[in-house]
């Protein structure tokens, strides 16, 4: 499922970031990678705040949209 | 010399450590992207001079926004004797994945685990040894905030510098490996750093591709025989994810188990950042802030409990506002209020100031030039800024306040979502709030935005944020409107403004502008600390010093020219006129002032005056206050209409701002955009004080025709936002 629509504060695995080149560098380096574990902290008008490897990034709604969890 | 380079992941210390290394002050912020421009310092307790260089906050050798460009840059070609990679200690593992990366760089690398202090405080230790070992570089704990462990670290860079490192790297023994190393020995004697260009290759770095096109034809050949895995052959993922594997694999035990589960900064955060509240709660909190600066009648106590006290007793003396010059006579009603701190503190400066006048009045022979030069001219012109400057002050202390608290990137994050409705990502934000304090550093912290056109963008509506420099205009008129409204409302509503006309004119630039899609809003969340007291004092005292300096020279410069405009006619070898209205200034004024006819404030007899005053406001702010005292226009005497009020302050507002400030816009725009930037704020500040103008007027003779046309109006603008954003649904669907 999207990141979007995840459920607060539970742990989940990123399969797979559907975003342009540019923007999954980006990601990539602030760890948000394939496999990687994530929790969604807060949902706030679509935007959404994550933690990940302890550190808060706040994302936006079409980001969080292609960014794809499991449980 | 010796040159040291201070690099590390935004947000992590660097300034501050710079500052205690240089004894510079430079500004430290609880966001990512404080530092901008890479910044030079000495360090001077060894006998040879040591050069320290602060660059901006990156996450990786990989840069994404401007200023992640001018630290790779630097440490690729400036080629620093020494690399201090700052690593925060309470989040090792995004910190060490840039560490890996500096590794594969031929120079020396020193670790500094900074932020030791708050580990300590919570009983924690890292193995050091551990890391020094795996990365074959030395590792000293410091903290930069208290002072701790720097001349350790010193020691040890400078030690160093001296030496000669070749690069290693992490990915050695990794699925990469073989790769990388093919790369490496092709690379090895025809580029510096032949491992970090090599590990590029891999990745399939555009750049370097093109520089070693057949090699990285037989890079991508190999790599086609390696078997599949998750990230479907794009090698920029797996070596970041390798990265992040060795970092997790070799140094899972020292992670501090800091930020697990849900912290204090995450509780604020539920509310602060509340998908219903968080903006309610942002514009309350700036109201508090304009409450607490610009308000007569503090909590509005006196409208409740009515005070009015009609003597110079102690409780006037207490408030201060019984001594500003306001009152003459015994028994007239002083104090209509508890003043808020703000003007609390405006009315003793004005006391203060106003008697210097006084006193260098006493002893000037009267009537002749140098006094007026020094009394009418400089004295007054400094007074009207100066007797404004606490209020400024004070202001610029909340807006620190938030931004030391770790609020200001809570803000970007909440307003993203409107933002984004008008062509901006919440990332401008930061810039626009800077704009508060001055245009300048805010136009420059525009390079924290990675795409140009939003630059542009940015740095046309910055002005819009009214700086502290036009702070005393807003003050001064606040004064004016006090018997007609309430000063804070007439203040904080410029403010207002300034912000909603900044929206309609991104709109605006948005329709104008085809295929823009608004870069995505990622960033990294700080966590909420108290402000430091030390790092509040010193943004203050450089603001003041900044004040002063710009007081004593651009200021006083202009200060004296108007005098001499306004004291002297053309035939000045004649000496002194004794009528104003005859002086060179006011010739020329009564011809431009029909610039401003329209408007409202170029008519009457003193519509030259305030036309001089706009003018002089484009070499420093400052001035327009400067200019209106010396030419006798101050609280008592301006007598412009509500509605020519406001349109004097729109004007003000949104006309092309200082020089300073008109400069840093032509070096951080584009080439074409900044043409247009001059042409728009020309064009936008003369129709937006003529709209309020004309409206206001409308709505001082015909109350209700003018209501119906301002809500007109507001629906046109709100009916233009509906269509750009079903446009732009259209667009993406």
């Amino acid at each position: 499922m999207p990141l979007l629509n995840a459920p607060l504060n539970v742990e989940l695995k990123i399969i797979k970031i559907l975003v342009d080149e540019k923007t999954k560098r980006h990601l990539e380096n602030l760890g948000v990678l394939v496999n990687a574990l994530v929790t969604v902290m807060q949902v706030s008008e679509g935007n959404v705040i994550i933690k990940i490897k302890n550190v808060r990034l706040a994302i936006n709604k079409s980001t969080a949209m292609k960014i794809f969890v499991a449980a | 010399m010796i040159k040291i380079c201070l690099a590390g992941n935004p947000n992590c210390g660097k300034t501050t450590l710079f500052n205690s290394l240089t004894g510079s002050t430079a500004h430290v912020g609880n966001w990512p992207g404080v530092t901008v421009e890479k910044r030079e310092g000495s360090y001077r307790k060894f006998d040879e001079k040591i050069d320290i260089v602060d660059l901006p906050g990156i996450y990786s050798m990989s840069p994404y926004t401007p200023e992640e460009v001018v630290s790779r840059n630097y440490i690729l070609d400036e080629k620093p004797n020494c690399v201090i990679n700052i690593v925060d200690a309470t989040n090792l593992e995004r910190n060490l994945y840039l560490t890996t990366q500096l590794l594969e760089i031929d120079v020396p690398v020193v670790v500094a685990l900074n932020m030791m202090d708050i580990l300590k405080k919570n009983n924690e230790t890292i193995d050091i040894k551990a890391l020094s070992e795996a990365f074959k570089v030395p590792v000293v704990e410091i903290s930069a905030l208290k002072d701790e462990g720097l001349d350790d670290l010193m020691k040890v860079a400078y030690g160093e510098a001296k030496k000669v490192r070749k690069g290693t790297t992490i990915l050695e023994k990794t699925t990469v490996g073989s790769l990388v190393r093919e790369a490496y020995n092709e690379l090895k004697t025809s580029v510096s750093s032949p491992l970090f260009h090599a590990v590029k290759l891999v990745e399939n770095d555009e750049l370097e591709c093109k520089d070693h096109p057949e090699l990285a034809k037989r890079i991508s050949d190999m790599k086609s025989k390696l078997p599949e895995d998750d990230f479907e052959g794009d090698y920029e993922a797996i070596i970041a994810n390798e990265r992040y594997e060795y970092i997790g694999k070799n140094f899972k035990h020292t992670f501090v188990k800091f930020n697990e589960g849900l912290t204090k900064s995450d509780k604020i955060d539920k509310v602060l950042t509340h998908k219903i509240w968080s903006i309610p709660i942002f514009l309350l909190i700036m109201f508090v802030v304009f409450h607490f600066t610009f308000s007569e009648d503090f909590l509005g106590l006196n409208k409740i409990f009515g005070l009015e006290i009609t003597s110079k007793g102690w409780f006037n003396f207490f408030t201060g506002m019984g001594y500003d010059g306001a009152i003459e006579e015994e028994g007239e009603a002083i104090l209509s209020g508890i003043p808020s701190l703000g003007v609390f503190l405006q009315s003793w400066m004005g006391f203060l100031t106003g008697s210097i006048i006084d006193l260098f009045n006493s002893f000037l022979p009267e009537g002749a030039w140098y006094t007026s030069l020094i009394c009418d001219g400089i004295l007054t012109g400094i007074d009207s800024i100066f007797s404004f400057i606490p209020q400024v002050l004070l202001l610029y202390l909340f807006v620190s306040i938030l931004e030391d608290s770790g609020y200001m990137a809570r803000v970007a994050f909440i307003m993203d979502r409107a933002f984004r409705k008008f062509g901006l990502s919440g990332k401008a934000f930061i810039p626009l709030l800077m704009g508060f304090g001055c245009s300048v550093p805010a136009m420059l912290a525009t390079k924290t935005l990675e795409d140009e056109k939003e630059r542009d963008v940015t740095i046309r509506i910055t002005p819009f944020f009214s700086c502290g420099a036009k702070a005393p205009i807003w003050t001064l008129l606040a004064a004016v409107v006090a018997g007609r409204f309430l000063g804070d409302v007439f203040v904080f509503s410029i403010y207002i403004l300034g912000i909603a006309i900044a929206i309609i004119a991104a709109i605006i630039m948005k329709v104008f502008s085809k295929n823009y899609d608004v870069p995505p809003f990622i960033m990294e969340l700080p966590q909420y600390h108290a402000p430091q007291f030390k790092n509040l004092m010193v943004h203050l005292w450089e603001k003041f010093k900044h004040f002063i300096y710009k007081a004593s020279t651009i200021i006083m410069a202009a200060i004296i020219v108007i005098w001499f405009l306004s004291n002297f006619s053309w035939d000045f070898w004649n000496g002194m006129v004794d009528d104003i209205e005859s002086s060179i200034l006011a010739s020329v004024g009564r011809v431009v002032r029909y610039i401003f006819y329209p408007l409202g404030f170029g008519s009457g007899a003193d519509g030259w005056k305030y036309t001089a005053a706009t003018f002089t406001g484009l070499i420093a702010k400052e001035d327009v206050v400067g200019t209106m005292a010396q030419l006798g226009l101050v609280e008592g005497t301006i007598n412009l209409s509500n509605a020519a009020i406001y349109s004097f302050a729109a004007y003000n507002l949104f006309t092309l701002p200082c020089f300073a400030a008109v400069s840093t816009a032509k070096s951080e725009s584009s080439k074409k955009g900044f043409l247009v930037t001059l042409a728009w704020w020309l064009a936008l500040s003369y129709i937006v004080a003529l709209i309020i103008y004309w409206l206001g007027t409308l709505l001082e003779a015909v109350l209700w025709l003018g209501s119906i046309v301002i809500v007109v109006i507001v629906l046109l603008v709100i009916l233009l936002g509906f269509y750009v954003s079903k446009k732009k649904r259209a667009q993406i669907a």
